[in-house]
């Protein structure tokens, strides 16, 4: 098998790991950067699962060669926060019951985080847009928008 | 798929030559929300991947002269996020924010979405309608300007050699008396694949129309132009017996296929509705 | 709302926990990434398994050759049919009644014949993922198509296709017959038929079906798996040809089930492929592979004929209920059972004569899905009311008031309803909410709304013995453990056992740790299925949690020179009730227990009240041990051109009997409503004689967040559920109703009614069209 050394920056630390031109990041990611944080939901760009930050921007990761990613900074749930520091994000979604079989957080999370950066006055509406991508089944997406709405809120006063 | 190799030049001569050496057993990625599901199933089995990523210059949106351009590799959400797209083409800015889910376009590019030519993509009608044309470069010959009426071919097949490459998307900027919007009708309200798409642009002088411009997707082997419907608006004031001819007409333009989304009437139905519910509004003055 | 009934339970009038909304504690760890699922674990030296599976829906297997595949490097293991040790088991239910029809055959891999495509007909385990995948390229199956059967109502014919080997494609049936409906129906004005179908609908969690098994040492199979049922175990053991005691379950954090995972998925793979090779084994299906082969809800043909009088009364209803087996048995006859019991609705009938029957078929297998067999007839019999007040000029809420059972009145199995029922309240209170209808944007526009009424059973069929079990200690420094059997599927079952144990014995959620879902290590609560988890090892827990307190207050009594039964456990105290300043630190209350050798710890047995067998002949007799009523209403605006459906409103009115955890009922309201919007507008597993057309996530739609609206909560809590505290099972209620209050509002809209669902844009505009 023919084989690449690629160097990418996972949340904050540098990586250095060999990879095939078909793998993709989430598979590497999981498989051989032990980032399990990133979920699997389809493999094909349809659920958003494995939403992660490529250089800032919320991409598929299923959708991304790993070799795509060379020399750039990927950030997953783990590197937004952990508990020993918790990233507002996250304590928003507790306080506002976002998370029941918690599979599709990750994701949710990440493009929370997103388009939060960008919008510090989002609608409920707006907020159903950016999560448009993220199929969640259990929860029926209202917690998650509470979390996301409240927190930019919070985040005003 | 073993030994499946990669490379991501830096130029034009770098592709080039990669092509020449695998002769047709290279395929170009760009932002990979296409090629990556194909190789997954293995509907395409290349040799080489082309990254054209490394061609940093190909990403642009520009306004020069009456015309904007917009390099190949400009992804979904910077043409969403373009204040000169959504000022100067509305439709391609509505087209654009449709697209697949907000994940989906940080990934993917205009010259891949036009290369991949579905039937049903969402960003060839509003370029149709504004008469685009495609800017290549190839590798043993001179690119070539092909308009953008003339690029598909047949599903997901269009007139690109193996070693030709989009560059540039280029569209005059329609009139300021000009008007336009785009429909998409999918069976769900993101991530859907379109079952009917509509893009009009229609240009007023007074209540005559001056020039209709209109293209569907999904409803054809290709995305089309209903010249037809063209035809009959040029040079007419525009009232509800115009607009029902209209409607009629363009259910005799598509060729529609029956498949899982809808039956081939339902969606000459919807396009007759989509259409004529495009023209009314277009008339009470929707912006371009 | 109605006051709390007094509980034997709580010494204090009111919850110190129970009903605030407090994070889950599972919940943490899953927004911080920690949460170990199923496809996350990793063992040294593991194997990566793939599973060949069938081309055809029906043929004979003429040829299996695994010869190449096995050759190829990396390949550590092919398995056929003649490699399982006991291929074929037979699934009983019901402990001691034998009843024919009750016995489902469980096949791990195609023999000699494939039924539904998609069955597993070859696994393997090889070094990698890839070199599996291309070893399944290797593996060559000679097939004999078959012809097939796809439609139960072909398949119920005498000459059909037989999907099985020598049986009739008919798999069981139930009767009831109450009154005479031909009396009935002539004493009715007005008499509306119809027939009405439903598609089959994928779980579509987000987490695919996945584990990893190992061998242990002493030989016993360990299998990792997301599963709402870990006794399973048992079923794999006979597979395997194990005593049950080394087949070891573990269940997973799930990432959704639904009732998907309720039935073996993986777990026979892994089993056979890590007892083969003796290393560990990772099984994970792809998203394609999980729509393909695992279970769906029932299709239903469901033909409805309901009479009334003119002033709306009920006076004979007769329904035959046809549910699409799919290509194996499962659990198709406690899902017909369900609907058969839920036929009628909520609604007192003099005359019920209700037919059933569950058929084989070449489809993908049905079994369990949240609302298990009720949300089919609710959209029939839903439909059928809203049909009636239309053909009697009367509104929805009018003729069910006039019909709604109440509590003391009886089913038409003849169970009486001996809780409070929250009719008409939850209707009138959904149609409060649901307010003015909302003017239409344009010309073409119509605007509906509907409301559907539903019961649910929780809890489990009572002649099933079912029990349930939990394990609560106090440690010296008042920290809490529980074990419990419970499978957390994320609708808070391992947190609310947490809640009730700290709520019993006054310490903070913090401070209690749950331990689930291990068939060897924590006593077993039974399936996280039939929304029965609170009720049974909530329970337990409670019994368990109980049993500590009582030791606790009685050596607090001693040492404070109270009597036990004025003292309670709070903030970590053991206090006087009405003069809580004097107190003894728990901690000192456990160290005088412990230096006496008195039981810190105790595992209580929670046993649901049993009940005989139902007579079948008239399909009289009690079957469910509660249920849960509520009203969903919706209002849509119908595009009368293209047929497209906008959600406007959604209103969730429920008696959830007590909210445990406030923030966990309330999403189980706006997630199962959601699910239920999915399957009314566009979830279909659209098969043609037998092939899956809609493969991925592409072609099978589930609802994303710009197709619905916030859903409006009314939450009742009656306190009239049998559940800790008195709470209901909220689990599948949240659905039932809501598929045909969207279907109420849509024909509201155009006036029109449409009897299938998806109700699809073109379905819409093909109903205009007739009309």
């Amino acid at each position: 098998m023919k084989t690449y050394l690629i160097e990418i920056k996972l949340n904050g630390e540098l990586k250095k790991v060999e990879v095939t031109a078909q793998e993709t990041l989430l598979e590497v990611l999981r498989d051989k950067l032990g980032a399990t944080d990133v979920k699997d939901g389809c493999s094909k760009g349809d659920c958003g699962a494995c939403a992660v930050l490529l250089d800032g921007k919320a991409v598929n990761s299923c959708l991304t060669l790993a070799l795509q990613a060379n020399g750039k900074e990927v950030t997953t749930l783990r590197g937004i926060g952990n508990e020993k520091k918790p990233h507002p994000i996250q304590n928003s979604f507790i306080k506002h019951g976002a998370v029941q079989c918690g599979f599709c957080t990750a994701g949710m999370v990440v493009i929370a985080k997103a388009f939060l950066d960008q919008n510090q006055n989002p609608s409920r509406q707006e907020i159903r847009e950016a999560i448009s991508g993220n199929l969640c089944r259990c929860t029926g997406y209202e917690k998650i928008i509470d979390a996301i709405q409240n927190m930019a809120l919070e985040s005003k006063s | 798929m073993g030994e499946l190799e990669y490379l991501i030049p830096k130029d034009f001569e770098e592709i080039f030559s990669a092509i020449e050496k695998t002769k047709g057993l290279a395929k170009f990625i760009a932002g990979g929300t296409n090629i990556i599901p194909y190789m997954r199933v293995e509907t395409m089995s290349p040799e080489l991947l082309i990254d054209l990523n490394g061609l940093e210059d190909l990403k642009y949106i520009r306004e020069e002269n009456g015309t904007i351009t917009i390099g190949a590799l400009t992804t979904i959400s910077d043409i969403v996020a373009s204040e000169v797209i959504r000022n100067k083409s509305q439709i391609l800015h509505s087209a654009a924010n449709n697209l697949g889910s907000p994940l989906i376009r940080n990934r993917a590019t205009i010259g891949g979405n036009l290369a991949d030519a579905s039937p049903a993509a969402d960003m060839a009608p509003p370029l149709l309608a504004l008469e685009a044309s495609i800017h290549t470069k190839r590798g043993e010959v001179e690119g070539r300007e092909i308009p953008l009426d003339k690029f598909f071919v047949g599903p997901n097949k269009t007139v690109l050699a193996e070693d030709e490459l989009i560059t540039q998307i280029r569209f005059p900027i329609p009139k300021d008396s000009a008007r336009g919007i785009f429909i998409k009708l999918g069976l769900r309200n993101s991530m859907t694949i379109s079952v009917v798409s509509i893009a009009v642009i229609i240009d007023m002088d007074g209540q005559v129309c001056q020039k209709a411009r209109v293209a569907l997707g999904a409803v054809a082997p290709t995305i089309i132009r209903a010249f037809n419907v063209e035809s009959k608006l040029e040079g007419e004031e525009i009232n509800e017996n115009i607009i029902q001819e209209c409607a009629d007409i363009v259910k005799e333009e598509i060729s529609p296929i029956s498949d899982i989304r809808a039956s081939a009437e339902y969606r000459r139905l919807a396009s007759s509705v989509m259409l004529k519910r495009a023209i009314q509004q277009v008339l009470k003055g929707e912006g371009l | 709302m109605s006051n709390a009934q007094k509980k034997e339970e709580s010494f204090q009038p009111g919850y110190k926990i129970i009903g605030k909304p407090l994070a889950r504690h599972d919940a943490w760890d899953k927004v911080f990434g920690k949460t170990i699922y199923a496809d996350d674990f990793v063992l040294p030296g593991m194997l990566y398994a793939k599973v060949k599976r069938s081309e055809y829906p029906a043929a004979n297997i003429l040829s299996i050759d695994t010869s190449e595949a096995e050759n190829l490097p990396g390949v550590k293991a092919v398995m056929t049919a003649k490699d399982v040790p006991n291929n074929e088991t037979i699934t009983r239910f019901g402990q001691t009644h034998s009843v024919g029809g009750f016995e489902g055959l469980y096949r791990v891999l195609a023999d000699k014949k494939v039924r539904f495509m998609g069955e597993a007909v070859a696994i393997i385990a090889a070094d990698t993922e890839r070199i599996a995948k291309e070893a399944l390229k290797l593996i060559k199956v000679k097939y004999e198509p078959l012809p097939g059967v796809y439609d139960p109502l072909e398949a119920m014919k005498p000459s059909a296709y037989q999907v099985g080997e020598g049986e009739s494609n008919v798999i069981c049936g139930y009767k009831v017959r109450k009154g005479d409906v031909e009396k009935g129906f002539a004493q009715s004005d007005v008499i509306i038929e119809n027939t009405y179908r439903v598609p089959p609908q994928d779980h579509a969690y987000i987490e695919p079906e996945s584990g990893v098994a190992w061998t242990g040492d002493d030989g016993v199979i360990n299998i990792r798996v997301c599963t709402q049922v870990i006794e399973h175990y048992r079923e794999i053991a006979e597979v395997m040809g194990l005593p049950h005691n080394k087949v070891r379950v573990i269940g997973s954090m799930i990432g959704g089930g639904f009732g998907g995972k309720e039935d073996i998925t993986v777990e026979s793979y892994l089993a056979l492929l890590t007892w083969k090779t003796n290393r560990p084994v990772k099984l994970t299906y792809t998203r394609e592979e999980s729509i393909l082969s695992h279970s769906k809800r029932h299709p239903y043909v469901l033909k409805y004929r309901t009479g009334a009088t003119k002033d709306g009364k009920l006076m004979a209803m007769e329904a035959e209920l046809i549910s699409d087996a799919g290509a194996y048995v499962y659990l198709s006859p406690w899902v017909l059972l369900y609907s058969t019991v839920c036929a009628t609705g909520p609604y007192n009938i003099p005359h019920v004569k209700v037919d059933s029957r569950s058929v084989l078929t070449n489809n993908t297998f049905s079994s369990a899905f949240r609302c298990f067999g009720a949300i089919q007839v609710c959209f029939a019999y839903e439909s059928q009311m809203d049909e009636l007040a239309r053909s009697l000029n009367l509104s929805p809420i009018e003729i069910r008031k006039k019909n709604y059972l109440k509590k003391g009145k009886a089913l038409a199995t003849g169970r009486v309803l001996d809780h409070y029922v929250a009719f008409p309240e939850t209707a009138e209170k959904a149609l409060e909410v649901l307010g003015e209808k909302s003017k239409p944007e344009s010309p073409y526009e119509k605007i509906g709304q509907g409301i559907a009424s539903s019961m649910q059973s929780y809890g489990r069929m009572v002649f099933l013995h079912d029990t349930s079990r939990s394990y609560v200690s106090i440690e010296l420094d008042g920290s809490v453990i529980v074990r419990c059997g419970v499978q957390d599927l994320g609708g808070g079952q391992a947190s609310s056992l947490a809640h009730i144990t700290a709520e019993v014995l006054g310490v903070p959620m913090e401070d209690v740790r749950v331990y689930i879902a291990d068939t060897d290590l924590t006593p077993l609560a039974g399936t996280t299925t039939a929304s029965r988890q609170l009720y049974m090892s909530g329970n337990a827990t409670l019994k368990a949690a109980n049993e500590i307190k009582k030791s606790l207050l009685i050596k607090a009594a001693e040492i404070l020179g109270k009597r036990a039964k004025n003292l309670d456990l709070l903030d970590k105290k053991a206090v006087v009730i009405d003069e809580t300043s004097t107190s003894i630190p728990l901690t000192d209350v456990i160290s005088a227990c412990a230096s006496e050798g008195i039981p810190l710890y105790n595992v209580a047995q929670f046993n649901a009240p049993f009940r005989e067998l139902i007579d079948f002949k008239t399909g009289q007799g009690q079957v469910f041990p509660d249920f849960t009523f509520g009203t969903h209403g919706a209002e849509v605006s119908i595009d009368t051109e293209t047929g497209k459906i906008k959600i406007l409103k959604l209103i969730a009115s429920y008696d959830v009997g007590r909210a445990i955890n406030r923030l966990s009922a309330e999403g189980q309201l706006e997630g199962g409503t959601i699910q239920g919007v999915g399957y009314a507008i566009m979830e279909d597993v659209i098969l043609e004689k037998g092939v899956t057309l809609t493969p991925s996530y592409s072609e099978y739609l589930v609802p994303t967040s710009l197709d619905v609206v916030d859903v409006d909560k009314v939450m009742i809590e009656s306190g009239g559920g049998i559940g800790p505290f008195g709470a209901k099972g909220i689990g599948e209620p949240s659905m039932t109703s809501i598929p045909a209050a969207i279907a109420n509002a849509v024909c509201d809209a155009l006036g029109v009614r449409i009897f299938d669902l998806p109700l699809t844009p073109e379905r819409i505009v093909n109903a205009l069209k007739k009309s």
